[in-house]
């Protein structure tokens, strides 16, 4: 009795850990737009994107990318939509190099209704259970993540499995499979988001180039954080890596796209079909369409048909085709078989009915996401893996490490369908599907016709109860944008919470590993309640963070130069880095051996001279035993120049003299030096 | 007593005038000469791609995108603006010729020997690795071939202790240190948080580790003053470009390699000898990449199994959609069979009776071997004989045909059964002589030894036993077969009695198809059985189904053309080699030694004609049409006037730069050097692919290959008979040329890009040099003179001082095998000598030794 009240409190806590549900806003309701078929307006002449900024108190803006989503419905389709909005806190001025990005807001992402709140903890349901009508008019809209706070995550996650494996799991059927449950699709809604606003920061700086609003720095990390998101330690990674996974995975995604787009395409040339790749505004090929001739359906009936890597039916004498009364088109090519738009000599005209649409940045095979002649073909798929989980762990109750017997097989099963690219127990496809509707948001080329019946059964594949349809995501992010603007207006809004934040970010600065860790264990056994602030005048506080972000900034380039090339000049602007070690001198960092360590190295990578000495100052700088340590070793290094060594020579003493941060070895070792 | 001149005083003065012009000239040979070589051999890399990037800023750091490429060899460096493949733009023969400087003896990445499906697999490291550990092997293959056609690499140019080599496609040894440290090193040489980021992001990559690696080694052979010559191959970009076709992915592959570069360029500057090393980047070929463009494979394999490609089992080297094969990751790839269920005549039987042999490595283009047709003939009789059912008139008229068609190919099988009987008993005492040499070899060696290499030269002793001996087995049962089918008797033949793989040898292609075979291909017995003629023969056209092959290949297209920038019809023209003495219709001026015959069409033809002139290589392109030849042997076709759409496009192609005065016509119908050729065409749409087809499909002698050398022992002309034989039944019978954004690829998918035509893109390759104050390479110099593959090789040696006049190498290198080279030098490197005027392409035959 007493465990089955504590699992009762145990759900009700989780479900209050949940975003709560919103209330009705009649208000912006009334905003939504109403323009009907009638105005003339020529999407294409307008750009995809645009960005709104919007001042958040008098030191932070948040930025807005708005997106002309063509292929919606009406009410949509001659205005812009908000999509993501980005908060950055400037400090107020216009220096970037003290700049912090922070919350990420994907506008369609929304905290869950009451009726998807309860569907999403329904063990086995996989399916929607309606739109969420209205977002939340006041407080600030869930973000997706806060890129000055990624580790979050991480303890995010382990608190779950802890809270999962320790309180929850031991109440239970009901309570494991609910909990895990509501924790999975809560996590896959996450992630399609984060994978959205991934996409659609992709096509904006695709669209504006070098017009970009965001630095070099920022779209890495922007999209380097939203990647690592998915990742299970992934909050943890330095800033460092951001830029090269960025690009790996990209090129990682461009590369099963186009082995995916050719796969397809041979396939289909094999089958007697025809490959329509259905393209992204920026020209990238995400998903392909396949057609067949209604002519070809009955004239090839004896033909064979391998349905491998396309998991479709073979179309060849189908009765369903044969009597087919739902979308089809009549399309003409030339002799080249290209598609024109009039009939041309040599050339033929069929008549296409669609069989299908595969997602082409799924790893190993395209992704089956749309059946037109059977909507359960991708559920199940879609399905496959959900059920293999779950009913092995929550009704089989086996795991994968629990038994060597079930590990060798899942991994052997997991290997084979893997390898031999079966489109079943696939563990991305949600991307595939993510992309799908964005597509069918921005691209108005589809015919309606078409778009509206793919859009349908789209929705209808989806497995995620949290999930809302196009349409109404579209309305969602209105309001919810709606929503944003009004809290940064309200200054005990936005700016507020901003405020605490940034006492909260000073928090390294301010203490030692030891004391960072007792405030972390405060943080977790209050529930999250206490969280440690910096005290201090908002002045004070802003000349704090100006100096702790600009010395971050500085140590992220210094850092990225020291390990890039061998001879510093060469590959960058040796005024940029001079000017970076003067800011690091100037800001006389303490405790900040990486800052150290990147001198050093560009002392030793370097002939210019004034770097040289540069470094040698900005070692002499740096308060720590590392710093000093590497100037020893520079004092040391027979290849110095008597010069720069008795420079190196005078700044080790000052040190001393000083009382600096030296190892006792190397206090020695300087003590030794004498005048 | 009168002062005379005597004899000794004579001598004494010429010495002192030489010992004078020695000391005069000493200074400006070494100041034109590098004592140390350190090579990075990239794979794939185009010169635009590099240039192009090269002149773009990076935002950022308002540098070059790739700033070591500019520092070292822009700006303190000489560049080819025009350096290109000779021969296909293919990883296996292009890095054969950089490394040996000689006209090509490897053709593809995968070669089959048509007599005993021997495979030679230039590019699989791994069985490498494999038999190295079991010890019967201890080169990579193509060393090993070259090795026995006695073709020196540059690497040979220096003795082991003096030279490092990395892992790379002509890999003499290997290194298992390197295996073991890579890993090791990979671990200790990163903090633990550094390792942590790196699991979380890049991951641990396979390549990358090896690569550090070999790097480290790199670095700290430089360290070494007694190391001459130092390489480091990369297959990165090559790798990159495959896959994708985008910028970034691109840009990034070659940032990468620009690292590396500064990276090297720095420790050369730290090391002992900076000043007197010369930097060398070089690329085996380009890559036809394009932003806009999905490159789309198509599956010939597929093509040559279905009824109307004549229902072939195929034989490959590559597993076809080896990403998707359980079987793919064995890594040890044996002969790949693709079943047909088509075949007309050998159902089931793919293992015994493969009819197709297909190389589609480098993927523009693929190298298709066919079981000889008369084999097939022969077999379908047999089938047939065997009925129970056949009449008596169609039984006899069969067996006469089945002795008729013996009795045609008698002569010259009787002829290689005489040839093969002699080789083989040469090549059984030349494997008794080494076996008794390897069982006198030492086996235990000092580290002396090994540093020497003399250990590893004593495992190639015993490796080559082991070659030689499977050359025995295998050609001998090939041997025992074909005699076995001479010797049947028409009086006494019982065909029940005869089993087929007694005298149709298994797994064996037989001779070389002749374009009349290729035109009129046995694929099968008619669907209606086999037919008598009136006169009560058989009927010949009627009892078979045949394919005309390059009817076939000309007449495939796809449906699904989606990009703008792509053809429908994936192969471009047909390459073939034709028996020059079966040209009747050349005569007078156009007498050639050699020909190529391109088909793109019945009315879209070519002959590329070549011959040795006064030791130069002259080529003539001739436009025709309708080429056949007849039973007889006897080639005929049309001749054709000049116009657009002849394969290559040289008449429309603006690129072609035909000298001032005379006309294009006038230009392109005569007879013209190779260089000729390279000066007007590089810049074309296929670059040098008149130059190129004739390097990869003519016969080009080696010393190896030269049994009529005079003064050769009796078994060695029959050793090198055999030789030359292996490399005749390697060469392929159709060799197919992928159109603009096409290729055979049926491993896996090659989206980004693929090479191996002789597209510009694919042929246009990279050579860069920069060296130390001593090295003397010019600073900042750009050649835009056009080079190709041959010139490499030499190019080097004259760098280091180990060429003499012309194109000889040094006598020290003459007795390591080196010969003269075919390819002139880069002059303009050497602008204190003026060389000019060496051979360009001449007869790479044995000279003289001097």
């Amino acid at each position: 009795m007493r465990k089955a009240s504590s699992l009762t409190l145990a759900l009700l806590a989780l479900l209050l850990v949940l975003p709560a549900p919103s209330r009705v806003s009649a208000q912006l309701a009334s905003e939504l737009r109403t323009d009907d078929d009638t105005l003339a307006v020529k999407p294409e002449a307008r750009p995809l994107f645009r960005l709104e900024t919007t001042p958040v108190g008098r030191d932070a803006e948040i930025l807005t990318l708005f997106g002309s989503l063509n292929g919606l419905g009406p009410a949509e389709k001659d205005s812009y939509v908000p999509l993501v909005s980005i908060l950055r806190d400037t400090l107020g001025d216009t220096d970037p190099e003290n700049d912090r990005l922070r919350h990420v807001w994907m506008l369609t992402y929304t905290r869950p209704s009451a009726l998807q709140r309860v569907a999403s903890a329904v063990p086995f349901l996989y399916s929607r259970v309606g739109d969420k009508r209205k977002a939340a008019k006041n407080g600030m809209p869930p973000a997706v993540i806060d890129l000055a706070s990624p580790e979050r995550d991480v303890w995010h996650r382990l608190m779950w499995t802890a809270l999962q494996n320790v309180v929850f799991n031991p109440y239970g059927f009901v309570a494991k499979t609910s909990t895990g449950a509501l924790h999975h699709n809560s996590a896959a809604y996450r992630q399609a988001h984060l994978m959205r606003a991934l996409a659609i920061l992709s096509l904006y700086e695709a669209e504006t180039g070098e017009k970009s609003p965001f630095t070099a720095t920022e779209r890495s990390e922007i999209e380097g954080r939203l990647l690592l998101a998915d990742k299970a330690m992934g909050g943890l990674v330095d800033d460092a890596y951001l830029e090269r996974f960025r690009q790996q995975q990209t090129t990682k995604w461009l590369d099963v796209r186009g082995h995916n787009w050719e796969l397809l395409r041979q396939r289909a040339e094999a089958e007697g079909l025809y490959f329509e790749p259905l393209e992204m505004p920026d020209g990238g090929a995400t998903h392909a369409l396949l057609w067949v001739a209604r002519e070809d359906v009955t004239a090839t009936r004896e033909r064979k048909f391998d349905g491998r890597f396309l998991n479709i039916k073979s179309p060849w004498g189908d009765q369903r085709l044969a009597r087919w009364g739902g979308y089809s088109e009549r399309r003409h090519f030339d002799a080249q078989g290209r598609a024109v738009p009039e009939p041309v000599g040599g050339g033929r005209t069929s008549e296409l009915i669609p069989l299908a649409i595969y997602g082409l940045d799924n790893p190993k095979i395209p992704a089956l996401l749309v059946d037109f002649r059977d909507a359960t073909n991708p559920k199940r798929r879609e399905m496959s893996r959900r059920v293999i989980e779950e009913a092995a762990r929550n009704v089989l109750a086996l795991s994968r490490y629990g038994g060597i017997h079930y590990f060798l097989g899942r991994t052997v099963f997991d290997f084979v369908t893997s390898r031999r690219g079966m489109d079943l127990n696939r563990p991305s496809r949600l991307r595939a599907y993510t992309q799908l509707k964005l597509l069918l948001s921005l691209d108005s080329s589809l015919d309606r016709d078409l778009r509206n019946e793919i859009s349908e059964r789209v929705e209808w594949v989806s497995l995620n109860p949290l999930e809302n349809d196009m349409e109404a995501e579209a309305r969602l992010a209105r309001q919810q944008h709606a929503a944003l603007m009004a809290y940064a207006k309200d200054p005990k809004g936005l700016a507020a919470r901003l405020e605490r934040d940034r006492r909260s970010e000073l928090t390294p600065a301010e203490h030692g590993k030891a004391e960072r860790v007792l405030l972390r264990f405060a943080n977790v056994l209050s529930l999250g309640r206490y969280k440690h602030r910096e005290s201090g005048t908002p002045d004070a506080l802003r000349g704090s963070l100006d100096r702790e972000r600009r010395l971050a900034y500085h140590r992220r380039y210094l850092r990225e130069v020291a390990r890039s090339s061998p001879l510093v000049e060469v590959k960058w602007n040796i005024e940029d880095v001079r000017r970076s070690l003067k800011v690091v001198a100037e800001l006389r960092p303490r405790a900040d051996s990486e800052l150290a360590r990147a001198a050093a190295k560009i002392f030793a990578q370097t002939a210019d001279e004034e770097t040289r000495r540069l470094c040698l100052d900005s070692l002499y700088r740096i308060d720590n035993e590392a710093a000093k340590s590497a100037l020893l070793r520079i004092y040391n290094a027979p290849d110095t120049s008597q010069e720069l060594r008795l420079l190196t020579a005078d700044y080790l003493r000052s040190a001393l003299r000083e009382e600096q941060r030296i190892a006792p070895g190397d206090a020695k070792a300087i003590a030794a030096l004498g005048q | 007593m009168r002062r005379g001149t005597a004899p000794g005083n004579i001598l004494g003065l010429r010495i002192t005038a030489l010992l004078f012009l020695t000391l005069c000239l000493a200074p400006a040979a070494r100041a034109a000469q590098a004592k140390r070589l350190v090579v990075i051999k990239v794979d794939g890399l185009p010169y635009e791609s590099v240039d192009r990037f090269v002149r773009e800023r990076d935002p950022r750091t308002g540098k070059s995108q790739l700033p070591w490429f500019e520092h070292v060899f822009y700006e303190r460096g000489t560049r080819l603006e025009n350096f290109y493949v000779r021969g296909m733009s293919l990883s296996g023969p292009s890095w054969s010729q950089l490394d040996t400087g000689q006209h090509l003896q490897i053709k593809g990445n995968v070669e089959f020997d048509r007599y005993t499906l021997h495979s030679y697999d230039y590019l699989n490291f791994i069985p490498f690795w494999v038999a190295n550990v079991a010890g019967v092997r201890t080169d990579m293959p193509g060393v090993e071939l070259l090795d026995e056609l006695r073709i020196p690499l540059l690497a040979d140019a220096y003795q082991n202790q003096e030279r490092y080599l990395s892992f790379q496609l002509y890999q003499r040894g290997t290194r298992w240190t390197t295996l073991q440290r890579a890993l090791q090193n990979r671990i200790t040489s990163r903090t633990a948080r550094e390792l942590f980021d790196e699991w979380n992001t890049i991951g641990f990559g396979g390549r990358s580790i090896l690569g550090e690696q070999m790097e480290r080694e790199l670095f700290a052979r430089m360290k070494d003053p007694r190391v001459r010559y130092l390489d480091f191959y990369t297959t990165d970009f090559d790798h990159a470009a495959h896959h994708n076709r985008d910028r970034a992915t691109q840009l990034a592959a070659l940032k990468e390699l620009d690292d590396l570069v500064g990276r090297v360029w720095v420790e050369i500057q730290k090391s002992p000898l900076a000043a007197d090393t010369a930097l060398v980047l070089v690329s085996d070929h380009g890559t036809n990449t394009d932003e806009r463009v999905y490159s789309q494979g198509y599956n010939l394999v597929k093509l040559l199994g279905t009824a109307e490609g004549g229902g072939h089992h195929v034989i490959t080297k590559r597993r076809l959609m080896n990403d998707y094969a359980l079987k793919g990751i064995y890594p040890l790839i044996p002969l790949i069979y693709t079943t047909t269920e088509e075949s007309f005549y050998l159902k089931g039987q793919s293992t015994s009776y493969p009819t197709a042999l297909v190389d589609f490595d480098g993927n523009e283009r693929a190298s298709v071997q066919l079981r000889d047709s008369d084999l097939n003939l022969l077999h379908i009789f047999l089938q047939q004989l065997k009925r129970d059912d056949l009449s008596p008139q169609l039984r006899r008229a069969a067996t006469d045909a089945f002795f008729s068609v013996i009795d045609r190919r008698r002569p010259e099988w009787r002829r290689t059964l005489d040839e093969l009987k002699e080789e083989l008993a040469a090549l059984h005492r030349l494997v008794e002589a080494q076996r008794r040499l390897v069982e006198s070899l030492p086996k235990k060696w000092t580290k002396e030894d090994a540093e020497a290499g003399r250990d590893r030269a004593a495992k190639r002793e015993s490796a080559r036993l082991d070659s030689w001996t499977g050359d025995e087995r295998e050609y001998a049962a090939y041997y025992q077969s074909l005699a076995s089918l001479l010797s049947l008797d028409p009086a006494r033949m019982k065909p029940s009695a005869v089993r087929v793989e007694d005298i149709i040898p298994r797994g064996a292609m037989g001779e070389h198809n002749t374009l009349h075979e290729l035109q009129n291909y046995v694929a099968g017995p008619a669907a209606s059985g086999l037919a008598l003629a009136p006169d009560g023969s058989l009927d010949m056209q009627r009892s078979f189904v045949r394919v005309n092959y390059f009817d076939l290949l000309g007449r495939v297209a796809v449906r699904n053309n989606v990009q703008p920038l792509v053809e429908s019809r994936p192969v471009d023209f047909v390459a073939v080699r034709v028996p020059v003495e079966s040209l009747g219709a050349l005569e007078g001026d156009e007498r050639a030694d050699q020909a190529v015959w391109l088909y793109g069409g019945p009315e879209r033809q070519a002959l590329i004609l070549s011959r040795e002139h006064e030791g130069s290589l002259k080529l003539r392109y001739l436009p025709i049409s309708n080429l056949r030849q007849g039973p007889d042997g006897r080639i005929q076709f049309d001749r054709a006037q000049w116009a657009a759409g002849f394969p290559l496009e040289l008449w429309e192609d603006r690129a072609l730069e035909t000298p001032a005065g005379s006309t294009r016509a006038e230009w392109l119908s005569g007879w013209r050097t190779d260089l000729e050729w390279l000066r007007a065409a590089h810049r074309a749409r296929y670059s040098n692919a008149v130059v190129g087809l004739h390097e990869q499909l003519a016969r080009h002698a080696t010393a190896m290959t030269d049994p009529d050398e005079p003064g050769i022992p009796a078994d060695e002309k029959l050793i090198r008979r055999f030789r030359r034989r292996q490399r005749h039944l390697v060469e392929s019978d159709l060799l197919i040329l992928a159109n603009a954004h096409w290729n055979f690829d049926v491993r896996g998918f090659n989206p980004g890009g693929n090479h191996g035509s002789f597209f510009r893109p694919s042929t246009h390759a990279t050579l860069l040099l920069a060296g130390g104050d001593a090295a003397g390479i010019p600073r900042g110099l750009s050649i835009r003179e056009p080079y190709d593959g041959l010139s490499f090789m030499p190019t080097l040696l004259a760098l280091t001082g180990q060429m003499e006049s012309g194109a000889r190498p040094v006598p020290v290198l003459w007795q390591r095998g080196f010969r003269p080279f075919p390819g002139r030098v880069i002059r303009e490197l050497f602008d204190a000598h003026k060389e000019q005027g060496t051979p360009v392409a001449g007869s790479s035959k044995a000279e003289d030794a001097p």
